[in-house]
């Protein structure tokens, strides 16, 4: 699709300069020193820059222009795009700022850039961006200080600066790029087209992404979905933490999004996740140099105790085993190692380790059967011949199926070995713990690329009467609901509390008699939505007299803690006893549409923030993922002998939930709290519903 | 020629409404209407006169040529309440006439419209029930019902009046919803036992309390830095962001046509408000947004207003003026003459008065 963007055979440089400094400069100069096609720069005021003929303009240029690169003031971008669409250019790459970014005439701008584009059928990349390197075509249009390396790794950033360093980065530690994107303000092209782009392209064998937000999650996840079983993909996501959200929001006028739902979102796709730049730098270069292991037991090799030591911790802690050595393994290395060395996972070699001998072990581990991948790791001791260990290393990998991550791990003593590693693409980590994490990585990866998604289940359910309470409720202009809708939950045959809303004391006595002792009593008011706190709930009411009492005292309650507060009546409900207390909730994310939300319930739920997340619609795996997911779930498998709750009935519970949300968009949130899971095989009942409307335009 | 005095229970329970509502009912019926606010106490000024804010309204709204000064004869100014603690005469029956006399000629019905509420002007003996008497005005009680206490203020207020007869009857207002049954089925049999006409129940009615955002910005001092066209667009309630981001969406989703208060430094929270299709932004201690967010706004086309105080002194002020809300966009006063017809026994109201 984007084929003539990568791979152009002519480029345009709308605003090249022969001033050195300028952008139009520098994108002019890299095109030249690189590209093998047709470079035509377009200025009115020069007649020939860098030796190339100009054009005062794109429509005066007698060739075909796959690719125009635009570098000119922002206020006259609409209008050369509309050129470029009737020169017949497909593609365009808006380097310029002053757009979005830079307010509302920025954003009106960046509006008709996008109108104009389309209408021509034109794509477009950035604005407000470095542009983009594709070391296959040697296209270098951006106005980077030098070209990339030839690599597998395609990366797309949302920042041009990390593109920058990145890219400096590299050039150092000898890491090389298929394809190196700069996503800018992502008017029309974002990561979900170079997502697919990127999958598509055979010169990438990992995707790695900075991103501060997507465009359209939904799109997003399906596509990643995809990718993620073709190649793995690594992604930061910036603007985590309130500080960082609001950072995001000023400088890209774009809200950052809840954390949970992009963690909902990566995992449920297959991304890996990954905290910080320099840990994405790390995974990427694991998978461009190293095949993917087929489980997660490691061998690890040291001349040094306490690396090993260090380093199986850093296992532990990441989900790695230690391989169990097969005995054969145990055998040839008792026979051949000094007599000290441990001969288990870790495997120490000793300080006095020369290179013959780590060869020889890493023979022999990676032959064992038993191991999936080895953690090298090497401390400059006397005898330590770090560069000889390297190029062993080098030579193993060479050939080896199972990935093999190093950790030479020192200053000036291990810089030569370092610096051999580099030259065969091989990442050194300079600490174990980056090594081990790297391993994870690509450890992670194994399980998704093996994963297989199956749609969630078709459920049939009485989409009518869901339709006329929410006709009803937005035509009363009422956007929050209550336990009056719960015929929204039996229309997807949720079990529902028995219940009934009554509006004095008298209808009170009489539904209470109807649904039968003992009661539970609630106040129904629009102006309360935390019932417990003003007083509003009595439990166990066993008769009459009691629902009397508590009736009075409920009122009188309530009127102290909120005197303006508008009652509309009091609702009674069966006891239901016996079961565990949880959470079901809702919330349309921003990015990502209905985020479905499960954790334990009960007073403490808002402190523990015992919760898991999916982006629905969801499957019956992912619905059990959530319920297996949150750390009390042991409560409700049973625990110490206890019997185990209907975890089922939660699951299907959810993936109703799950359709709900998905044919009723205009819920905005929804919580059930709390359903109460009964004992195996006797199901859950929902006991309270609160839902949020979107108010209609 | 008749007249009726509009007097109320307490303050902002709709009398200015009722004035003007009732007031181009039965101008369409082809009466001719006449209006006067005996004491002004909201005083403005109007082409360097003074006068009071309601009778200058009134009289764009119900179309008079009547001067202000007979609209409102007496000003409560400092030196009228001085002259008045200082036990100072002041003849105050005759004003009130003379102005009555130029405002009836060739009228069929005058509203009259008490300042604030029943005993209000009792230090000029001034008071509703003492104009109604100087003037010969029947009365009609306007009375917010905000609680079952409504009942208690109204048999108290009706005793203030010295002859049943002068009281024509009353009309509750702004009646929530969900006492709506409740005031049909006991209230309103209770006080027609008691000999008190109700002429009618009008429900609580969410524009009726809502504000343009034009008035927001002028009541602020604020500055409007995107979104002008949109300024005639009516705010209902205002909301405070001042949580983190994604409680403060759901916030601001559940509260339809809202104004969100928040810093100007807290752009999270401003594309919350944005994303939640909040009505307008108000950011207070004159903190200008980023720019990205203005374009964020501009795009979404919701107004965003700049003010310099606080958001403690900006909320003051908006409480003040949400619910408090005055009548005098077209679009008010057809909703209040809506509200009238289908809940006010506006035959029964003609015929009791002797118009």
């Amino acid at each position: 699709m984007l084929e003539k963007m990568f791979n152009a055979d002519s480029v345009a440089v709308i605003g090249a300069s022969r001033t050195e400094g300028k952008v139009g400069n520098s994108v002019l100069k890299n095109l030249v020193n690189d590209f093998d096609g047709d470079i035509v720069p377009i200025n009115p005021n020069s007649e020939e820059i860098m030796g190339l003929k100009c054009y005062p303009d794109i429509l005066d240029v007698p060739d075909n222009i796959d690719l125009a690169v635009i570098v000119i003031p922002a206020r006259f971008v609409p209008e050369t795009i509309d050129k470029c669409g009737r020169a017949g250019v497909k593609s365009v790459i808006v380097i310029s700022a002053g757009f979005k970014e830079a307010g509302i005439e920025g954003a009106k701008l960046e509006r008709e850039s996008v109108e104009t584009a389309r209408k021509y059928g034109i794509r477009m990349l950035g604005p407000n961006c470095l542009g983009l390197i594709d070391t296959t075509s040697n296209l270098n249009a951006s106005f980077a200080s030098f070209m990339a390396h030839k690599g597998n790794i395609g990366l797309m950033s949302q920042s041009g600066a990390i593109c920058t360093s990145t890219l400096d980065w590299a050039d150092k530690n000898r890491v090389g790029f298929s394809k190196f994107i700069s996503l800018g303000n992502k008017a029309d092209l974002s990561e979900n087209d170079f997502l697919q782009e990127l999958c598509n392209d055979d010169s990438t064998a990992v995707i790695a992404a900075y991103l501060e937000g997507v465009k359209n999650g939904h799109e997003f996840i399906d596509i990643a979905r995809r990718v993620t079983g073709v190649k793995p993909v690594v992604m930061v996501k910036s603007g985590r933490t309130s500080a960082g959200s609001r950072a995001v929001s000023s400088h890209t006028g774009t809200l950052a999004g809840s954390d949970e739902a992009y963690n909902a979102a990566f995992r449920q796709s297959g991304i890996i996740r990954a905290d910080s730049l320099q840990e994405m730098l790390d995974y990427i270069r694991a998978f461009s140099s190293q095949p993917v292991p087929k489980g997660r037991n490691m061998a690890i090799l040291t001349n040094a105790g306490g690396f090993g030591i260090l380093t199986a911790d850093a296992c532990y802690n990441e989900g790695l085993s230690l391989a169990s050595f097969d005995e054969s393994t145990i055998r040839t290395l008792r026979e051949n190692l000094p007599p000290n060395s441990n001969l288990y996972n870790p495997v120490d070699l000793l300080g006095d380790a020369g290179s013959d001998l780590y060869a020889f072990a890493i023979d022999v581990l990676l032959e064992d059967p038993h191991v999936d991948g080895i953690i090298i790791l090497t401390s400059p001791q006397a005898m330590t011949e770090v560069d000889k260990v390297a190029e062993i290393v080098a030579d193993k990998v060479k050939t080896s199926i199972k990935p093999i991550l190093c950790s030479f791990v020192g200053g000036t003593q291990v810089s030569e070995g370092e610096k051999i590693l580099n030259d065969y693409s091989i990442p050194n980590y300079p600490f174990p713990e980056r090594a081990v994490a790297s391993m994870r990585a690509l450890s992670t990866y194994n399980n998704i690329r093996k994963q297989s998604y199956t749609k969630p289940p078709e459920i049939t359910a009485d989409k009518k009467t869901v339709k006329s309470v929410i006709d009803e409720a937005s035509q009363s202009k009422r956007l929050s609901l209550g336990l009056e809708s719960l015929d929204i939950l039996r229309a997807y045959d949720i079990p529902t509390v028995k219940t009934k809303i009554v509006k004095n004391l008298k209808e009170a006595i009489k539904a209470c008699k109807q649904i039968g002792y003992p009661v539970v009593m609630k106040i129904v008011s629009p102006d309360i939505s935390h019932k417990t706190d003003v007083g509003g709930v009595r439990l166990n009411l066993k008769n009459a007299d009691d629902v009397e009492r508590a009736y009075h005292t409920m009122m009188a309650d309530v009127y102290r803690y909120m005197p303006d507060a508008d009652i509309t009546g009091v609702q009674v409900q069966e006891m239901v006893s016996g079961g565990k207390e949880v959470i079901i909730g809702m919330n349309q994310d921003v990015q990502f549409g209905p985020l479905l939300m499960f954790g334990m319930g009960g007073i403490y739920v808002e402190l523990l923030k015992d919760v898991s997340f999916n982006v629905a619609p969801i499957n019956r795996d992912e619905a059990k993922h959530m319920i297996s997911s949150i750390k009390t779930y042991p409560i409700l498998a049973g625990i110490r002998g206890e019997k185990p709750y209907d975890i089922n009935s939660v699951a299907d519970t959810l993936i109703k939930i799950s359709q709900l949300v998905n044919d009723f968009p205009q819920i905005l949130e929804l919580d059930i709290n709390p359903l109460i899971v009964l004992p195996d095989n006797q199901g859950c009942v929902a006991m309270d519903l609160r839902l949020t409307l979107r108010e209609e335009e | 020629m008749v007249s009726i005095l509009i007097s109320s229970s307490e303050e902002y329970s709709g009398k200015s409404g009722l004035c003007n509502g009732l007031g181009r009912i039965l101008k369409d019926r082809g009466y001719s209407i006449g209006y006067m606010k005996p004491i002004g106490n909201l005083l403005i000024d109007k082409d360097g006169f003074l006068t009071d804010e309601d009778a200058e309204e009134s009289r764009t709204l119900l179309g008079l040529d009547d001067s202000l000064s007979d609209i409102t004869p007496i000003l409560q100014t400092e030196n009228l309440i001085h002259d008045a603690l200082m036990g100072v005469e002041k003849r105050f029956d005759k004003t009130l006439t003379d102005a009555y006399s130029n405002i009836s000629r060739n009228r069929d019905i005058v509203f009259i419209e008490g300042s604030g509420g029943i005993g209000s002007g009792a230090m000029y003996n001034l008071s509703d029930p003492e104009i109604a008497s100087i003037l010969g005005s029947k009365i009609l009680l306007v009375t917010r019902y905000d609680s079952i206490y409504a009942i208690d203020r109204i048999l108290c207020d009706l005793k203030l009046v010295p002859d049943s007869d002068m009281v024509a009857g009353v009309i509750l207002n702004e009646v929530p919803e969900s006492n709506l049954e409740k005031v049909s089925e006991l209230v309103i049999p209770y006080l027609e036992r008691k000999g008190i006409k109700v002429f009618g129940v009008i429900p609580q009615d969410i524009t009726l309390r809502s504000v343009p955002i034009s008035d927001i910005v002028d009541d602020l001092n604020a500055e409007v830095l995107t979104g002008a066209d949109n300024l005639n667009t009516l705010v209902e309630r205002y909301l405070v962001g001042a949580m983190e981001v994604n409680s403060a969406i759901k916030y601001f989703r559940r509260v339809p046509n809202c104004a969100v208060i928040t810093g100007g430094d807290r752009s999270d929270i401003q594309l919350a408000a944005i994303e939640a299709k909040a009505k307008c932004l108000v950011l207070t201690g004159n903190l200008r947004p980023s720019e990205a967010v203005l374009g964020s706004a501009e795009e979404a086309n919701i107004p965003v207003i700049l003010v310099r105080g606080d958001t403690m002194s900006t909320i003051k002020r908006m409480e003040s003026l949400i619910g408090r809300a005055r009548i005098k966009q077209e679009l008010k006063i057809e909703k209040m003459m809506e509200l009238i017809n289908n809940n006010v026994d506006v035959d029964n109201f003609i015929k009791s008065i002797g118009l």
